[in-house]
């Protein structure tokens, strides 16, 4: 059976990414703010059966605090083309790993494909601090991309901040649609 | 709720009724209202001018609508005066001191043979029983406007002791998603009129900045390829130039006080630094060397110091950079996340976007006396920019889910908003004199 995602591993790869970006840019935690949980206690199931490669995430409900690290953001494939991240962070979540894996795959198969890493914020605090806090989510994409061996020629980032939201309503769940990393491909689309 | 307080304020100091001017230009325009006013708004009466109903631009009106905008004048409604004098001759002191007004300014527009204007306005003490000021101007009528603001400015002037920023501009960046080109600049007059679009973009358009003289703007636009770039941009002649585009970001640029160098943004070293660029030479100057974020670099006028954000102690806070030697020192202490810093012309203030219980708003510092005062009540304040003549902070926030232009005197004490018609209304930056 293929497991969804190895935990140790993926503890491992979130320590180690976490170890390489650079500290926190906000560091208070005021209530009204949805700070996030780094660790993930959302309990992944994989049901068997039917479609094996999927697991059954209808058991987790959907919330903006979990939304950047929820089992049906990501299929596992180079099909899901966005990695979301919790507010106020540019830590890969390890739902996303496998997808990222499938990416990384297939870059290093196809080396006249190319990436765009686009990373976004949402729209909360000022406009060039953004551009630079989504550069650091599109860097920890590069960087777990490059870890699993893809050619640094092969990757190419640039930084939106909140110019190009996703969402354009201003809840909770529209900040966390918005807080991304879009992976678009520029050659050798998959 | 945001409206609740504003209502409540107004009753409080009595403003029972907010003026809507210019409810007739063109669509697109921002129109002005006054939603707080300051308690001791000296009460003037603006006396309609005469001939003015007839021209194409009422200057009365325009100068009236400037003064309240202002938010140290309260103007008497037409209506409510007693008389209205053309002239000197006609100026009856007391209809207007049973009133309480302090001051009355009188005008005429004459058409002239020419196709012009002749425009006259007097200024007149109430309590002194004199006239203060005359002057006569002689405008094209696409002019019109020009004179109302330069009568404003010396209105404003002789009775505050501070020169006018009404004859100065406003750029800002609009986005409007149903729009062939999404992302705009435009510029429009101080009060929100003659609106010019300077670029149109289907990419965003960011951090638009002006020339010391007023006749370039700067701005960063990811146009070539959804890749940022920053250019340079002759207002007069439209030409444009691409000054920055290295690999990574190129944000945030700021022109010194010379007119010779842009401070900026760019990660092509690894992570956001600040940077100097000489226009004419290309000759690029690394400022900081730190892994945290530095950006949003602004001069200070004597053209020797920078202030910016940076993350280096951990959340975002302003530093002042000193450009000789590149020592930097934290200016900003109050809270967890201040940024995006603009500093009045005489350099004693600094305003930033602070954050407070998930809420951001537009925070004045003295550097003199060392104290932090928030100024605004909405949320998600953004790119404060202070007029000319120090007076008031423009700034964006949100009404109802767009964005909206608001500005507020650096005491807090006065409150106009600008709301857009369509799209969103963001990134303002006040032009210098003109």
């Amino acid at each position: 059976m293929r497991s969804f995602l190895n935990p140790l591993f993926a503890l491992m790869l979130a320590a180690a990414l976490a170890a390489c970006s650079s500290t926190p840019t906000e560091d208070d935690s005021s209530a009204t703010d949805d700070m996030s949980q780094q660790t993930d206690t959302s309990p992944v199931t994989p049901v068997e059966p039917s479609t094996p490669s999927k697991p059954d995430t209808s058991s987790i409900p959907l919330t903006a605090d979990n939304f950047y690290n929820h089992p049906s953001n990501y299929d596992g494939t180079t099909d899901s083309r966005v990695i979301y991240f919790a507010f106020d962070s540019n830590t890969v979540p390890a739902a996303a790993f496998e997808t990222l894996r499938a990416h990384a795959t297939y870059l290093k198969n196809n080396s006249n494909a190319k990436v765009r890493l686009e990373g976004h914020a949402d729209e909360r605090g000022t406009r060039e601090y953004n551009v630079a806090l989504s550069e650091r989510r599109s860097k920890a994409v590069e960087k777990f991309l490059r870890v699993q061996g893809v050619s640094s020629s092969q990757l190419e980032i640039v930084s939106y901040g909140e110019e190009k939201p996703a969402a354009f309503g201003h809840s909770e769940m529209d900040w966390a649609k918005n807080r991304r990393v879009e992976i678009n491909y520029t050659a050798g689309r998959p | 709720m945001k409206l609740e307080c504003r209502a409540k304020k107004m009753w409080r100091i009595g403003l029972a009724a907010i003026l809507v001017f210019g409810a007739t230009m063109a669509r697109a325009e921002l129109l002005i209202r006054v939603t707080e006013g300051r308690v001791d708004a000296v009460p003037i009466a603006v006396v309609p001018f005469e001939g003015a109903q007839n021209a194409p631009e009422d200057v009365s009106q325009i100068v009236q609508a400037d003064l309240h905008r202002s938010g140290q004048f309260k103007p008497l409604p037409a209506e409510d005066m007693l008389s209205r004098p053309r002239n000197e001759s006609e100026v009856i002191y007391r209809d207007f001191r049973v009133l309480g007004v302090e001051y009355i300014i009188t005008g005429s527009m004459k058409a002239q043979e020419s196709g012009g204007y002749e425009v006259s306005y007097a200024l007149f003490d109430v309590n002194r029983q004199v006239k203060l000021m005359s002057e006569t101007y002689r405008p094209p009528v696409s002019q019109l406007r020009d004179v109302a603001h330069a009568i404003s400015d010396r209105i404003y002037e002789q009775l505050t002791g501070i020169p006018g920023a009404f004859s100065t501009k406003i750029l800002y960046v609009t986005h409007n998603r149903s729009d062939k080109n999404p992302y705009q600049l435009q510029y429009a007059d101080a009060d929100g009129h003659r609106v010019t679009t300077i670029l149109r973009s289907k990419e965003p358009i960011m951090s638009p900045t002006w020339s010391p003289d007023g006749r370039k703007v700067a701005y960063v636009s990811f146009e070539d390829d959804g890749m940022p770039a920053i250019y340079t941009h002759d207002l007069a002649t439209t030409n444009r130039e691409k000054v920055s585009s290295f690999r990574g970001i190129n944000g945030a640029p700021d022109w010194s006080p010379d007119g010779q160098k842009l401070a900026l943004t760019l990660s092509r070293d690894g992570n956001p630094e600040i940077y100097m660029l000489d226009i004419a030479s290309k000759q690029l100057t690394r400022l900081t060397q730190h892994y945290g974020i530095d950006t949003e670099p602004r001069w200070l006028p004597d053209g020797e110091h920078l202030v910016f954000t940076s993350s280096r102690s951990g959340g975002p806070q302003i530093y002042k950079l000193n450009i000789n030697d590149k020592s930097v020192r934290r200016v900003s202490f109050q809270g967890a996340y201040n940024a995006r810093p603009d500093v009045t012309p005489d350099g004693r203030y600094l305003v930033y976007v602070h954050r407070r219980n998930g809420n951001f708003n537009v925070g004045v510092q003295d550097l003199q006396r060392g104290t932090f005062n928030i100024v605004t009540r909405t949320d998600m304040d953004e790119s404060p920019s202070v007029a000319p003549n120090g007076s008031m902070v423009i700034y964006g926030t949100q009404d109802r889910g767009t964005g909206v232009l608001e500005a507020v005197s650096i005491d807090g004490r006065v409150k106009v908003t600008l709301p857009s018609k369509e799209g969103e209304v963001r990134e303002p930056a006040w032009s210098p004199f003109l």
